[in-house]
């Protein structure tokens, strides 16, 4: 289960100029989907992420998570920040495990789903650091982690890689491949690079700005499982080029 | 210039002796001006007047005899340290938690923000009358200015770092679960401490000035009331010797709030390290 939909649905940002957002957005995600949201900075993305994951109140239309009204955050829907957004004060396995605590399970309850999680990450080693201490991809891969150890029927990433270096990304994209081809939950990825969104999804919906639209769809049909050297591939460099066609008539307009 | 650096500032050793050159300065200086034990006329005694004083009000024997401090510094140190302490725990009691509440509660904020910011501007001096007349020469009235003094920075400075916390820290503890009084608890709080911990040291400090002041006038025990007896009685070697006993509580004090800071904040302390 992890399916999303959204209907009709807009966001108005009230104030002195009220800022239209999103305008008549339509979606739907099936369960196991990897979709991705491209498009440039200002556009929306961030915007309709929120809604789904309960962070912002939608100004009209509906939105569905496995057939329930989205209406405030939670566990089913892990949210994975672009700047990791760890708790400072707590130690890599404290905020991995923020979650099921919060939720009052005992200790013995989620100790070896924590431990697998950090596993897979690749930092058992770092349980014990404090993030000020990390990385900046090491404490994306915490970010991670702690969303994974809640089980969430849904993963929503906005710009999770935006803030590394090249080299840290491509490892990150390449983990996450992984990560998804092993779990197979449903994926929301918010990203502006295209090479990024051609990779990882399944399909990857095209946004313009002022008022935030769905352009276009485009369903990429590489072959799984992927890894970082489909980017250097014929058919990868054909999606390329149809996106940046559309981004050009996009412009144009 | 590379010398002194070395020889003064990265070693714990050298660091201390930088900080003294100036005080043992002055303390010579001091002495050095007054080869009679006294300064102005007799007005002001020279350093060592002033540590003998203090050796009979620590030492001394205690009782009735011609100095009626003889004996009395450490019960004196103790009654302001207790009302200092009584006083700075009720105010983290009263201020933490409103803080907390104003700078996260928009309803709290419209209710109790206004009436602090109005009595914030009378000076806990100005409290002295009040304050005897309702506790009486009693040590609730030194305590409740002390608390008062000290509510201000704590409830103030909580405040703003309850205000100032990442939105994304907020909706991160949301998503996983976490109940309002979670959010209130694990990530509000630990977020605001470090804004926490500046306020407890300005209102330590204020603390320390309100129990003075109180013990000046509103009660008969205390570095306080003897600072006063003393001077009305002329004998201005305790009178220096009692500044110097409040500059070094105080100091202390300031110390081991700074301990428990370091002890609880290390991660803030790598954060700005990084920084
Ligand atoms: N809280 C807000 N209040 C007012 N306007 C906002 C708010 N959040 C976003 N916006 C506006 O909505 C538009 C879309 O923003 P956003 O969803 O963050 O875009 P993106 O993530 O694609 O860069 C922008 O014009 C932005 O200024
Ligand atoms: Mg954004």
């Amino acid at each position: 289960m992890g399916n999303v939909s959204f209907r009709a649905t807009s966001k108005t940002f009230p104030g002195k100029v009220p800022v239209c957002a999103l305008d008549d957005i339509t979606l739907e995600i099936k369960d196991g989907e990897f979709v991705a949201l491209l498009g440039p900075s200002g556009c929306g993305k961030s915007t309709l992420l929120n809604l789904l994951a309960g962070f912002e109140t939608r100004s009209t239309g509906e939105i569905k998570f496995d057939g329930a009204s989205v209406e405030k955050p939670g566990p089913d829907r892990g949210v994975v920040f672009q700047e990791a957004s760890l708790f400072p004060w707590l130690n890599v396995w404290d905020n991995i495990t923020f979650g099921p605590r919060v939720q009052g399970l005992k200790r013995d309850e989620y100790e070896s789903k924590a431990r697998a999680m950090l596993k897979l990450v690749g930092l058992e080693a770092f349980a014990d650091a404090l993030p000020a201490q990390l990385s900046g991809g090491m404490r994306q891969r915490v970010g991670i982690a702690r969303v994974l150890v809640m089980s969430p029927r849904a993963l929503l990433m906005d710009e999770p890689f935006g803030a590394l270096d090249a080299q840290t990304r491509l490892a990150m994209q390449q983990l996450l491949l992984d990560v998804w081809q092993t779990l197979g939950t449903t994926v929301l990825f918010v990203t502006h690079d295209i090479d990024e969104a051609i990779l990882l999804a399944d399909r990857i919906c095209m946004m313009s700005a002022r008022p935030g639209k769905i352009t276009r769809e485009i369903t990429v049909n590489l072959p799984r499982p992927r890894s970082i050297e489909s980017l250097i591939t014929p058919a990868f460099a054909a999606y390329k080029a149809e996106i940046m066609a559309e981004m050009r008539i996009a412009h144009a307009r | 210039m590379k010398w002194a650096n070395s020889l003064l500032l990265d070693n714990r050793a050298g660091k201390i002796a930088l900080g003294l050159i100036l005080p043992v300065l002055v303390v010579a200086l001091w002495q050095a001006a007054g080869p009679t034990g006294s300064l102005f006329g007799g007005v002001l005694p020279t350093p060592d007047r002033v540590w003998l004083a203090w050796k009979v009000w620590a030492f001394g024997p205690p009782g009735m005899g011609l100095n009626p401090y003889s004996g009395t510094w450490l019960d004196n140190a103790l009654f302001s340290t207790e009302r200092v302490a009584k006083g700075f725990g009720t105010a983290i009691l009263f201020g933490v938690p409103l803080g907390i509440a104003i700078g996260w509660w928009r309803l709290a904020a419209g209710a109790f923000d206004p009436t602090i910011q109005m009595l914030r501007p009378i000076p806990i001096t100005a409290w002295l009358p009040f304050s005897i007349a309702v506790f009486g020469i009693r040590d609730m009235g030194s305590v409740f200015l002390i608390a008062l003094g000290a509510f201000y920075p704590i409830v103030i400075n909580t405040t703003q770092g309850a205000r100032g916390i990442d939105k994304n820290w907020i909706r991160a503890a949301l998503m996983m679960g976490a109940k309002p009084l979670d959010v209130l608890t694990r990530v509000v709080l630990p977020a605001s401490l470090p804004s926490i911990f500046t306020g407890l040291r300005v209102g330590l400090g204020i603390g320390w000035t309100a129990v003075i002041v109180s013990e000046m006038v509103a009660v008969k025990s205390g570095l306080g009331y003897v600072l006063w007896d003393a001077y009305y009685v002329g004998r201005m070697d305790v009178v220096i010797a009692d500044m110097a006993s409040i500059g070094l509580l105080g100091f202390l004090s300031d110390r081991l709030i700074i301990a428990i800071e370091n002890w609880v904040l290390g991660w803030h302390r790598l954060q700005s390290f990084q920084a």
